[in-house]
């Protein structure tokens, strides 16, 4: 059972050159207490499809089209106060800069405190109690709710956002890129700590990134995004043992590896398609190696459980192993 | 700020920076082309007859009336708008070029020489205006030289200021530093790299004295420092104050060059104004 | 085979707000010619700091620095000229690496120019360097100016530049870190590629040990200033010495999904360093012992190749 279903999303940013399609045509289905990966490219619209669920996009930028199903409820058709209501509750968001987002000149606690007693209605005393509980959760020493924002170190930082990101409870946590800046050790224990918050809250996370090795450890499903559009989904094994669409493919022979054969990296040559004249077809035409005439025509379509957005979805196993022949990935 | 296409934009941004501009635009025209635009010649003496044409009142012939010494005033004013452009042109590039190479030189060497010049800036900045420079005049021979360099001695310290903040954080960009690992001296990486970036900065802030440095020479020709030979603005104020035409009601005589001089400080504080957006853009974004 | 760059005992010492900070401690490195040097370790141990001390952006504090027979330590004027163009720099930022001004063609000319290579030499220069970072034709990209390329083409105008004096070592920190996941590999194989054709000695910075793996034979960790812990880089991943060098192995995450997920083997954060004496690591090191609040352990070698700075013996090790 999704607990949240997308369909059909586009998110447009109104820019002087025309609106720019960010997000064009998402389908994504996030099972209860799960964590699903989203991973992509710069530019792709990752933060921008985070941001369209949880209600926080910039001004620019507006839901052109879609559905977003969160507990049954359409949230785009939802009044902007009923939606907040919701957002608010059960949703959360650990926005892409977090680390620098918590106020500078307030102390943790006053921080917590705000959001416990005045979206959380909690009483003063209950809600102190709520937030050393919430720090102990995330690892950092209840003491240190008295420090201000900049005697923490970067990995701490991130964990008094998730802190602050749990406080009421949410159902579903939306994480854009919450390890990126950090240190592969400091990495790791967020990691560890988001993956045992979700074990043991039993809350379904998106996290957002653009590390397939960070998927591979921390996720249970991933979405890969490719210029504004969910390209293949599916179980996390399944998608990077056996991928379905050329773009994961390329991806997968892109990421040096800290064990294995001395393998030889592959570039996927050329750069996304613009998003404000987006090409007909299918979106990765322009680098995919498999190109075929019909390709640039229509865009293909996603089906089933572990999907993908290609036209050679069926021959998918041949093209795995042209595709791990670096000859294949030379540019045209 | 990048380049000269980020000043567009800004203009582009900025209506109140527009109006500033076209006044200096239209100034500028009215200096070009003053030898077709002004009727007489500035310092003819007219005659009504056999009689000077003294205190006419504006009329068809006389736009804006004549002088005490049956001059034609809008012919001065025009004529005035050349001698004011001048002096500002010249005293504006003189700010411009000592401000921007000594805030390059202090914003990129630091240690002593940042040290020396801002120590020197901070004196010159706290010296009052108009006494300093009428301390110079009256110390060597009065004129329009004297008028440009006390206009540039006195207020190159501005624009060192904004370049050397601008140049400071140039200093820590990565092709800076790129420069000198591919054998750039230190004189070619301030002058042939970071100068251009920090220039259009600098022509803003030029734009801005050169109003400044026009209201120093008329200051310092209406309290008779100026070079009484040129026909400027200044001087067209002063001999109208000497006439008093103030209490003879000829207020078409001190009027319009009174005006002019507004016009041209307030497109330099227009321009000005606007500009806090293109140096600060987070500042003025929150 | 003797070192091409010699280092011995760096240390840069910042004075920040009248507070000395310790950027670097005591560093020590050699790097032979067609030889790769990784530098790895945590954000803030000095890695940036070593690199610029070694092509004298920064002077050392204190230690010696030999290159091709020559100390260079000191160096100013024109000998300095002459290391520089024998010692070059890939950025981490390629968007920010170049001129926004200067056309491609300027930027790769001006190395040339200072360097003081014949002005009849720079075309066939140009066009060379720029076959071998692939940007060809090289008429279609000479006339383009940094803001129409991308993050990738950027960082191949970047090594062109470092590569076109002809230099005998290059040093890259963060070379690919701002680039995209699909065109990291194209940047990569190009650093492998002109190491090998030139034969050219590198140091690549980075925080990613398996980046560091497709590109270095050898590797040094530091923390805080000092080298714990040097080596072949296979071995090192495979069999780490030191405490710290664990940590982070294990702290990588391979791009599989059955991997070891275990608690990694270390205690509270950065912050929590100890200060001053013994060994900088005990306050996170689960195997701390007496000896390492009162000594600071020495690199020593366990193995001809390898090289540890920790008090643990034998098998512990
Ligand atoms: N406020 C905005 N106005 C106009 N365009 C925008 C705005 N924000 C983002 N975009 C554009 O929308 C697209 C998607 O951006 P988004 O930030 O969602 O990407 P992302 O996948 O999160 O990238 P990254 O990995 O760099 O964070 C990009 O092409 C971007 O240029
Ligand atoms: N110019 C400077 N003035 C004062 N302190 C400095 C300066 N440059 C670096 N430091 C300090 O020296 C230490 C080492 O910095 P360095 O940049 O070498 O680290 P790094 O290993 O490259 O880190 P990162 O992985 O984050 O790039 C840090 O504590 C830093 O704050
Ligand atoms: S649809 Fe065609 S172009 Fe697109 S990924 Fe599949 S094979 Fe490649
Ligand atoms: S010297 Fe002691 S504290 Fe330091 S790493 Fe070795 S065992 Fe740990
Ligand atoms: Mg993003
Ligand atoms: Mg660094």
């Amino acid at each position: 059972m999704s607990m949240l279903s997308v369909r059909d999303l586009v998110v447009t940013y109104a820019t002087r050159a025309g609106p720019v399609r960010a997000v064009d045509g998402v389908d994504l289905d996030i099972p209860a207490g799960s964590i699903t990966g989203l991973v992509g490219e710069s530019g792709c619209g990752k933060s921008t499809l985070g941001r369209a669920l949880m209600g926080v996009l910039p001004e620019a930028g507006k839901i052109a089209g879609g559905q977003i199903v969160f507990e049954g409820a359409d949230l785009v058709a939802l009044s902007p106060t009923a939606r907040r209501a919701i957002a608010w509750r059960r949703l959360s968001f650990i926005p892409q800069t977090a680390m620098n987002a918590l106020d500078p000149v307030q102390r943790l606690r006053a921080q917590m405190l705000e959001v416990l007693v005045e979206r959380g209605g909690l009483g003063k005393a209950e809600a102190l109690a709520r937030a050393s509980e919430l720090f102990h959760l995330v690892g950092l020493d209840p003491i240190r709710l008295s420090d201000y924002p900049h005697q923490f170190s970067g990995g701490m930082r991130q964990r008094a956002s998730i802190a602050l990101a749990l406080a009421l409870e949410p159902a579903l946590v939306i994480a854009d890129e919450p390890v990126t800046a950090l240190d592969v050790i400091v990495q790791r224990q967020v990691l560890d700590v988001m993956r045992n918050l979700q074990a043991r809250l039993g809350l379904a996370m998106i996290l957002v990134t653009h590390d397939i090795a960070v998927v591979a450890y921390a996720c249970d499903r991933v979405a890969v995004m490719y210029a504004g559009r969910i390209v293949e989904a599916g179980p996390v094994a399944d998608v990077l043992e056996n991928p379905l669409h050329p773009y994961t493919m390329g991806l997968t022979h892109a990421f040096p590896d800290l064990y294995g054969d001395d393998m030889t990296l592959v570039p996927i040559d050329g750069t996304p398609p613009s998003l404000l004249h987006p090409p007909a077809g299918c979106r990765f035409a322009a680098r995919c190696p498999f190109v075929q005439p019909r390709c640039a025509d229509e865009p293909p379509v996603m089906t089933g459980d572990h999907q993908a957005a290609c036209w050679r979805v069926d021959e998918a196993a041949e093209l795995r192993a042209l595709a791990a022949t670096p000859a294949t990935w030379l540019p045209k | 700020m990048r380049s000269a296409s980020a000043i567009l934009r800004f203009f582009r941004s900025e209506p109140f920076a527009v109006i500033g501009g076209a006044i200096y635009g239209a100034i500028v025209l009215v200096a070009i082309f003053a030898d077709g635009l002004a009727p007489y010649p500035p310092k003819a003496i007219l005659r009504v007859g056999a009689r000077v044409a003294r205190y006419l009142p504006m009329s068809a012939d006389h736009w804006l009336g004549t002088t005490s010494s049956g001059r034609d005033v809008l012919s001065q004013l025009i004529w005035g708008t050349r001698a004011a452009l001048a002096v500002g042109l010249t005293a504006a590039v003189a700010v411009v070029a000592i401000g921007t190479v000594l805030g390059l030189l202090s914003g990129y060497l630091g240690g002593w020489v940042d040290k020396i010049i801002t120590w020197f800036a901070d004196i010159v900045l706290g010296l009052p205006f108009l006494p300093s420079m009428l301390v110079l005049a009256s110390l060597t021979r009065p004129g329009t030289l004297v008028v440009i360099l006390s206009v540039a001695g006195l207020l190159w310290p501005n624009t060192a200021r904004v370049i050397r903040a601008q140049v400071l954080s140039l200093r820590e960009r990565a092709w800076v530093e790129a420069a000198r690992v591919t054998g750039c001296s230190t004189g070619r990486i301030m002058f042939v790299h970071v100068l251009p970036q920090v220039l259009p900065l600098a022509a803003l802030y030029g734009s801005v004295a050169i109003g400044w440095a026009i209201l120093a020479e008329a200051s310092a020709s209406f309290l008779g420092f100026g070079d009484p030979d040129t026909m400027s603005w200044g001087v067209m104020l002063q001999e109208a104050y000497a006439n008093q035409a103030l209490s003879r009601g000829a207020w078409n005589w001190f009027a319009p060059p009174g005006a002019a001089l507004m016009a041209m400080v307030l497109a330099g504080f227009l321009i000005s104004r606007g500009s806090e957006k293109l140096l600060f853009p987070k500042l003025a974004e929150q | 085979m003797t070192a091409l760059i010699d280092a011995t005992g760096l240390e840069k010492i910042f004075r920040s707000r009248g507070r000395d900070v310790a950027a670097v401690a005591d560093v020590s490195l050699s790097v032979g010619a067609g030889e790769a040097l990784g530098i790895v370790g945590e954000s803030g141990c000095g890695k940036t700091t070593t690199a610029r001390m070694l092509l004298r952006l920064e002077d050392p504090t204190a230690g010696r620095i030999i290159f091709d027979g020559t100390d260079i330590t000191t160096l100013r004027g024109a000998a300095l000229l002459k290391f520089r163009a024998q010692a070059q720099l890939v950025f981490q930022n390629p968007f920010d690496a170049l001129n926004p001004r200067f056309t491609i063609r300027r930027a790769l000319a001006e190395p040339l120019n200072n360097f003081g290579v014949p002005v009849s030499e720079h075309a066939e220069r140009i066009d060379a360097v720029l076959h071998r970072v692939r940007l060809t034709p090289p008429a279609a990209w000479l006339d383009r100016r940094p803001h129409e390329l991308s993050g990738g083409q950027l960082q191949r105008v970047v090594l062109a530049r470092a590569l076109i004096p002809g230099p005998k070592l290059i040093v890259a920190d963060e070379p690919v870190s701002m680039l995209d996941v699909s065109v990291r590999a194209g940047i990569l194989n190009l650093l492998r590629e002109a190491r090998d054709a030139l034969g050219l000695a590198a140091v690549y910075i980075s925080h990613d040990l398996a980046l560091i793996r497709y590109v270095c034979e050898r590797t040094m960790v530091m923390y805080l200033g000092r080298v714990v812990e040097e080596g072949p880089t296979k071995e090192l991943i495979a069999k780490p010495a030191h405490p710290y060098t664990r940590a982070l192995v294990a702290a990588v995450p391979v791009p599989h999904v059955t991997q070891d997920r275990a608690q990694l083997p270390i205690r509270g954060s950065l912050s929590d360093a100890a200060s001053v004496g013994g060994c900088a690591f005990r306050g996170r090191c689960p195997h701390a012992m007496k000896i390492c609040t009162d000594q600071a352990p020495p690199l020593r070698s366990i193995t001809p190749t390898r090289q540890v700075a920790c008090h643990l013996e034998g098998a512990m090790l």
